[in-house]
């Protein structure tokens, strides 16, 4: 059994940042990480909006400022089995069988992407030239799996005709994710970007229902992919088919002109929205934490008290807490190293 | 110059106090996000006319109190509920229509086809929409025997027969097959005979609330009078009406026919002795597909008919293209070349088969109707799937 400050659950991006604020504080920490290496999903991602920084990147500093603090410890591929609250102390029994006590917990999980296959009118897990914003992510990163080259999964031709549909396990009461995801007309139109910058003659069509590209510099962006031939059909698509070629066919009502509208695509990709990490119901009973209707965790006060929770001594921050872009993620790491280290302090008072 | 813009507010108010009279379902158009996907699947959209239908754009204007009920488009919904199966807030369009419907019935609020002005007016009259005498409405059991009661019989139901098996002459052979197969089982059924009034679906998507209710009094105080508790509808019209807005306890049994043919199959009662050996594709009525989800059992009485090759259109299941009789669709004229159930018939001759089944009236008369008007249908047979099933047993 070992005694830590505090534990930082989860070691994505937004765990890693937490756990460098801390650090400056001079508060240490151990991040718990259930897969075998740090940076969540962010390393996959070659490209960020909306400076198109390099997600790799991003996670070599963060993990680097890490590694060289005496501080901050890291326990890989390990997960939490039992929690239990003495006082004002967490015991936490980790899967590889060791117990930490700690002070303060930091739940930093991350989310989930909505499972296309959930919407069978889009033929995902059917059509194999149908793929989700995820795979498109993989594709279009060098290091990828297809070494950045876009390909339809069908015959591994070239794919130069590419659809991309907004909204998909999003705004969608049906389904039960009734939420808009945030940023995922932002993502879509860094992908399609990067398609269109990747081969000049590819063709690339979004179809959305709105564009929601709201931050700083995320308008711009928008623009930008319009001045160099992305094209916006306003429609949500009712369904996908495929043709014998294994082309896909897209169908939609153009809302803007008031006429059904159909395309032929080498791929079709659905930007996915978010859903709570597979691990909140977990966390939720384990540390004793509500969650909202969305099931994202909810805070103690979302105006005041944003990394509070009604458990004292249980943070959260990043994605655990709603939708946000990475930018806003490593915001919030920094901001709730601010709030831990003021609660270590009364407790220390005490 | 003439400023032509709308004025926002005030038609906007005076629309939706209208609405909010007649029904509570157009709150919920409050949530629509215009994305369309209802103008997309609904089949209007797939035919090559002028006419133009666009549910999004119906809520739209209705929304703002820019709705025109002046023009046919409010008539082109058959309330095939394809919209309703997709739309991600759950707006029940189908009941969009009813109620705007009921605003042009009962207040004059627009325009209303002829065809159906004389439809509603013959169903508050003669209880059927064609005039019809209501004294000759089971002639078309001439010639066929309802035996007296079956001893040892466990079971008793009612069989409600419904306008179009009634008067149609298509409609008949389904009526006619019908008893001729509950006369090889066990089953001892009755119908009201001559007291049959119209069930009211045709009055109910018209628009024609009241009559629908009238119709409704009728039938149930015979229903009560009767004392049989299992009735089985010849139309999944008829079905959808009465299970939904008939009864509010649970006292009666409504079931399509379709359902007692499939029991009576798969429970070895009936048997299908005859092989068949055609190539059958069955059009899922909406009523039964999208509305009551019952999609598994044709097939499975299909499937049973030896030598029979079953074949699925391009739309099918729920996602099956409406043939164009709902919603009032039956009783309005559409040009030739301009009608849902021709598309459905090419998707039927595409896909290979000899008899396209069927199981509901209205469907039989639109199919039926349209593949005698042109020589490309000539080589489908479009039958009923009680009548397939007779020439089986």
């Amino acid at each position: 059994m070992s005694h830590k400050r505090v534990v930082i659950v989860g070691g994505g991006v937004t765990g890693l940042r937490s756990a460098i604020a801390l650090d400056d504080f001079g508060i240490e920490s151990t991040i718990i990480e259930k897969k075998s290496e740090v940076g969540g999903r962010v390393v996959g991602y070659s490209k960020i909006f909306p400076d198109f920084r390099d997600g790799r990147k991003i996670v070599d500093d963060l993990a680097g400022a890490v590694s060289s603090s005496s501080r901050i410890g890291i326990i890989k591929e390990t997960t939490i089995d039992h929690v239990q609250k003495k006082d004002v102390n967490y015991t936490i029994t980790l899967s590889n069988g060791s117990v930490i006590v700690a002070d303060a917990v930091v739940l930093t999980c991350g989310f989930e992407t909505f499972d296309a296959t959930r919407q069978g009118e889009y033929g995902y897990g059917v059509y194999p030239n149908i793929i989700t914003s995820v795979e498109l992510e993989d594709f279009l990163n060098p290091h990828g799996s297809t070494k950045g080259k876009l390909l339809r999964p069908f015959d591994g031709n070239p794919a130069k005709r590419i659809a991309i549909i907004f909204c998909v396990g999003s705004r969608n009461k049906r389904i039960g994710n009734p939420y808009c995801s945030r940023i995922c007309c932002s993502y879509s139109t860094k992908q399609a970007i990067e398609i269109k910058e990747l081969d000049e003659e590819s063709s690339v069509t979004c179809f959305y229902m709105d564009i929601r590209t709201y931050g700083r510099g995320f308008e711009e962006m928008y623009q930008y992919a319009q001045d160099i031939g992305v094209k916006y059909i306003r429609g949500r698509v009712s369904e996908c088919s495929t043709l014998l070629n294994g082309d896909i066919q897209v169908r939609a009502e153009n809302t803007l002109l008031g006429r059904p509208v159909q395309g032929i695509f080498d791929l079709v990709s659905l930007s996915v929205g978010m859903m709570p990490c597979a691990d909140a119901g977990k966390m939720s009973e384990l540390f004793g934490i509500r969650r909202g209707s969305d099931g994202f965790f909810i805070a103690e006060d979302e105006d005041f008290n944003p990394h509070s929770t009604d458990t004292q001594g249980v943070f959260i921050a990043g994605s655990v807490t709603g939708l946000k872009p990475i930018r806003d993620c490593l915001l919030d790491g920094a901001s709730v190293a601010g709030k831990v280290a003021s609660y270590l302090k009364k407790l220390d008072n005490k | 110059m003439e400023d032509r813009s709308n004025l926002i507010d005030e038609s906007a108010y005076h629309m939706h106090m209208a609405l909010s009279q007649m029904s509570q379902e157009f709150y919920y158009t409050e949530r629509c996000l215009q994305c369309g996907i209802c103008t997309e699947v609904c089949p209007f959209t797939r035919l090559n006319t002028i006419d133009k239908f666009s549910p999004r754009e119906f809520i739209q204007r209705l929304r703002l109190g820019l709705l025109d009920l002046s023009g046919e488009d409010l008539w082109y919904c058959t309330n095939c509920g394809s919209c309703e199966m997709v739309c991600p807030f759950e707006i029940p369009f189908v009941k969009v229509m009813s109620s705007l419907r009921n605003l042009v019935v009962k207040q004059g609020a627009g325009y209303l086809p002829a065809t159906l002005k004389n439809s509603i007016s013959s169903l508050s009259t003669y209880n059927n929409p064609w005039m019809e005498d209501p004294d000759r409405r089971s002639d078309w059991m001439r010639g066929i025997d309802i035996p007296a009661h079956k001893k040892n019989s466990p079971r008793k139901i009612l069989l409600f027969i419904g306008c179009f098996p009634s008067y149609d002459v298509d409609g008949k052979r389904i009526a006619r097959s019908a008893v001729r197969l509950l006369n090889r089982v066990n089953i001892n059924f009755e119908t009201l005979g001559n007291k049959e009034v119209c069930c009211g679906d045709s009055s109910f998507r018209s628009g024609d609330s009241d009559g629908f209710e009238k119709l409704k009094n009728i039938n149930t105080s015979n229903f009560a009078e009767k004392g049989i508790r299992y009735i089985y509808t010849l139309s999944p019209h008829c079905f959808d009406v009465m299970s939904k807005w008939y009864f509010k306890d649970n006292e009666y049994h409504v079931k399509p026919f379709i359902l007692l043919i499939h029991e009576l199959i798969s429970s070895n009662i009936l048997k299908l002795k005859k092989p068949i050996n055609k190539r059958i594709a069955f059009h899922d009525p909406c009523f039964l597909c999208k509305h009551n989800k019952i999609i598994d059992e044709p097939r499975e009485i299909l499937k049973s008919i030896s030598g029979a090759e079953f074949v699925e259109m391009e739309h099918c299941g729920a996602k099956s293209m409406c043939c164009g009789g709902g919603g009032g669709g039956v009783f309005l004229d559409r040009k030739k070349g301009e009608r849902l159930s021709e598309i459905r018939l090419d998707e039927a001759v595409r896909s290979g088969a000899d008899i396209l089944v069927t199981a509901c009236p209205l469907c039989l008369s639109m199919l039926g109707d349209s593949a005698k008007s042109d020589d490309r249908y000539s080589d489908i047979r479009i039958m009923d799937i009680c009548e397939l099933v007779l020439e089986a047993v």
